[in-house]
């Protein structure tokens, strides 16, 4: 792919140095590309690892999930493709792709768990239809496969779209870039709890008169 | 640590076992404490403040960790490997939640720590269905108000006087948190509807409390807590047990059997190691079982001798019998009043800050089941997870900033609400041996019975019925297809986790397996300290209650060992 304008930047994962290493133990070969960042590609070697992360996994800490990412290269690209359309960068919140979503989506849909397992050729199909689509398309082109996908009469183009979509959203919302985005301000050590400010008792005394309560 | 010979071997570290501990070691005895899991330290094992993005799949929940990734639970949920159980052909469904860690379920519980009612330990003698302790709610109060006092618990408020849902003396209680919006919200429906809304009694510390770290407003309790501002075995009671000297602890330690003497006295119990598989048998004066009702039962039915062909304590056929779960049920709903609020920080202090306890106590007749709930009612602008999806619409499709403006707009507007309902014992409803299956270590597993009586499936409608009235009374929608038939809708057995009831307590040997001090009838220095004993189940979660009857309990046993009577 090259930088012209009518393609996007090559989605590059967003999995740090460390991770990157440890990687390189788990599933052989990884290809190494700048400082604390890789490009990882569809021929990486070694074994496939399938296991889960078993019943009592580091919870301080979290460990990297230890099974094989099984999505390819052209799978990446259109996940971040498509995980941008969904949320795109704006004036003051960044792009899905910015904050790992592909990679996010890659591992959810190589988990060996029931539901992970459900929605895997759901994602890989859908990937795969869509990409043809996007990759290597013109601009005029990739925007219109794009807005198609939600309302397009395809069961399984549907069902993607909806499961990519949720996914997206979960993914993107869970990280403190989401959490600034939709609002939350929670996850902080206080001294006490002061309850509900001024502003929010006058919003909800507002809404008893509206209910007659 | 104690050194042998042992005073007291106590069989669990949860809520049971730990009370036991910790009051057995301060009055002087030398105890040894098997778990049957790991050792756990919630000092240095909590994830406290980690994000779900932190998480693999961001926490979601998985086979290998069903409440979710950063839940407490080790080596455990619904299944326990190498540690099967079976539910019998033609039973509704039962589904048992067991960990594999120092201080059991106390590590994750829900912290809601009510106190059973003067009704509830005489239900029968009040309706004629189920059946009465051997004691009352007298005899319990002191050992609720020295265990409040103990295990740190929220809630204080001026005297309600409820039918059958006590009020603390003063100075049991802390003071608690004030209610957050949504809960400020939804008192208003309750209120219309003239049901109380009272504040939650909750197992954490949330004012000056001597000894203890106060609680951070943040971060779930269920993950367990690092600072140990909640109640915790491994943070409350087996701390200070150990400081006494008198308690060894050992783990991964799966007891099996408890060991008679000549003379049919327990000389001490046997227990497989988890991690080698080797067999040890230990022995004390005086043995407690307090695995958990499932497991108690199990140790006393695998304990087979001549005496007791069909298991210790268990000529009567008692041991196994009278199985209970709490009836439950959810209904959320989406609130467009609750839309747009301020942002605001709705962490709170990890248990609900006010929760409705049964108001209908007077109306059972028209009502037509016999027995109540509590609601218990969650909401709020809680870290966002997987399922933030899930605020929109089904066919909502929007991109962009458009899907961001939703989502900000929806954040924070749903409200779930929760019964928790009385269960009435019946025959149905029991555990006993598997005659095929058995474990890893070849020791026979439990087979479940389970049947819901109509006054469960009647009080579960009542439970779905109510929650419409008061999502519609708050202008709401409930989310998702709602069931509002309680044969339907009610929970799985034991899937409330509060399974209780397979070892009684009574008046004799023929109507139960111990008396009211937890000790068994057949032998006289055998005892059961955890919610095996308990005869009815009210709708208050049961653990502050097994903690109470603990510390009776075991003053008890070590009034009697000072009298040289075990």
């Amino acid at each position: 792919m090259s930088g012209s304008p009518e393609t996007p930047e090559p989605y590059v994962s967003k999995i740090d140095r460390r991770t990157a290493l440890a990687w390189v133990g788990v599933v052989g070969a990884a290809i190494a590309g700048g400082a604390g960042v890789v490009v990882y590609g569809p021929k990486m070697g070694g074994d496939t690892v399938t296991r889960g992360y078993g019943t009592d996994p580091k919870l301080t800490k979290p460990e990297k999930a230890p099974w094989s990412r099984i999505m390819t290269h052209g799978q990446l690209q259109t996940a971040a493709i498509l995980a941008d359309y969904i949320l795109p960068a704006n004036a003051t919140a960044p792009s899905a792709s910015s904050l790992g979503v592909p990679d996010f989506i890659d591992e959810w849909v190589s988990a060996p768990y029931p539901d992970q397992v459900k929605d895997r050729p759901v994602i890989m199909n859908g990937l795969n239809a869509l990409s043809v689509k996007v990759l290597k398309t013109g601009a005029a082109d990739r925007a219109t496969a794009l807005a198609a996908l939600p309302a397009s009469q395809d069961e399984a183009t549907h069902a993607f779209w909806k499961r990519f979509r949720r996914l997206t959203i979960g993914a993107y919302y869970t990280t403190e870039a989401g959490f600034k985005d939709v609002g939350y301000i929670g996850n902080v050590q206080r001294t006490s709890d002061p309850g509900p400010s001024d502003e929010v008792k006058a919003h909800l005394e507002q809404a008893f008169q509206k209910l007659g309560l | 640590m104690a050194a042998e010979p042992y005073d007291v071997i106590i069989v669990g570290s949860g809520a049971g076992g730990g009370m036991s501990a910790y009051h057995l070691t301060k009055s002087g005895m030398k105890v040894l404490m098997l778990e049957a899991g790991r050792d756990y330290d919630p000092r240095i094992e909590t994830p406290m403040f980690n994000t779900n993005a932190e998480a693999p799949l961001r926490g979601v929940s998985t086979p290998d960790k069903p409440f979710g990734f950063y839940d407490a639970t080790v080596d455990g949920g619904w299944e326990v490997p190498n540690e099967p159980y079976t539910v019998a052909e033609g039973s509704e469904p039962f589904i048992w939640w067991r960990p594999r860690m120092l201080g059991g379920r106390t590590n994750h519980w829900g912290r809601i720590a009510l106190r059973f009612g003067p009704l509830d330990f005489k239900p029968r003698e009040r309706d004629g269905l189920g059946h009465d302790w051997p004691i009352t709610y007298d005899d319990l109060a002191p050992w609720y108000d020295k265990t409040e006092k103990l295990v740190g618990v929220t809630g204080a408020y001026p005297p309600q006087n409820l039918t059958n849902t006590p009020d603390s003396p003063p100075g049991c209680l802390l003071q608690p948190a004030p209610p957050r919006a949504f809960e400020m919200f939804y008192a208003r429906a309750f209120k219309a509807m003239n049901i109380p809304v009272i504040p939650m009694h909750g197992a954490v510390v949330t004012s000056a409390m001597e000894g203890r770290n106060t609680c951070l407003f943040a971060t779930p309790c269920g993950r367990g807590c690092a600072i140990g501002a909640n109640f915790q075995s491994t943070t409350v009671l087996l701390p200070p047990a150990m400081a006494t000297k008198n308690l060894t602890i050992t783990t991964n330690a799966l007891v099996y059997q408890v060991d008679l003497d000549a003379a049919g006295k327990a000389k001490g119990v046997s227990y497989v190691d988890r991690k080698t598989g080797e067999h040890h048998s230990v022995t004390a004066r005086a043995v407690v079982l307090a695995a958990g009702s499932g497991e108690t039962a199990r140790i006393l039915l695998n304990s087979k001798s001549s005496k007791f062909p069909n298991g210790l304590c268990n000529t009567h056929g008692m041991v196994g019998r009278y199985l209970m779960d709490s009836v439950g049920l959810n209904v959320t709903g989406q609130f467009p009043h609750m839309e747009g609020l301020p942002p605001t920080n709705d962490d709170g202090n990890g248990v609900e800050h006010t929760y409705v306890p049964w108001w209908g106590y007077d109306k059972h007749k028209a009502l037509g089941f016999p027995r109540g709930y509590h609601i218990e009612i969650g909401g709020g602008r809680q870290m966002p997870s997987m399922g933030m999806g899930g605020l929109l619409h089904d066919d909502d499709a929007s991109v962009g900033d458009e899907l961001r403006g939703r989502l900000r707009q929806r954040y924070g507007s749903t409200i779930s609400f929760n019964g928790r309902g009385e269960m009435i014992p019946n025959d149905d409803c029991y555990c006993e041996l598997d005659p095929t299956t058995k474990d890893k270590w070849g020791i026979p597993v439990l087979r479940f019975h389970w049947k819901w009586g109509d006054s469960e499936t009647g009080q579960a409608s009542h439970m779905v019925k109510t929650f419409l009235e008061v999502i519609d009374r708050l202008g709401g929608k409930p989310m998702g297809k709602v069931e509002t038939d309680g044969r339907k809708a009610i929970s799985k057995g034991g899937e409330m986790i509060h399974e209780i009831g397979t070892a009684r307590m009574g008046h004799d040997e023929t109507d139960s397996v111990v008396n009211q001090y937890g000790q068994s009838w057949a032998v006289s220095n055998l005892f059961v300290m955890d919610g095996a004993v308990m005869v009815s189940s009210p709708d208050k979660n049961p653990t502050l209650s097994i903690i109470a009857l603990a510390w009776r309990s075991a003053d008890n046993l070590a009034t009697l060992a000072k009298q040289g009577a075990i």
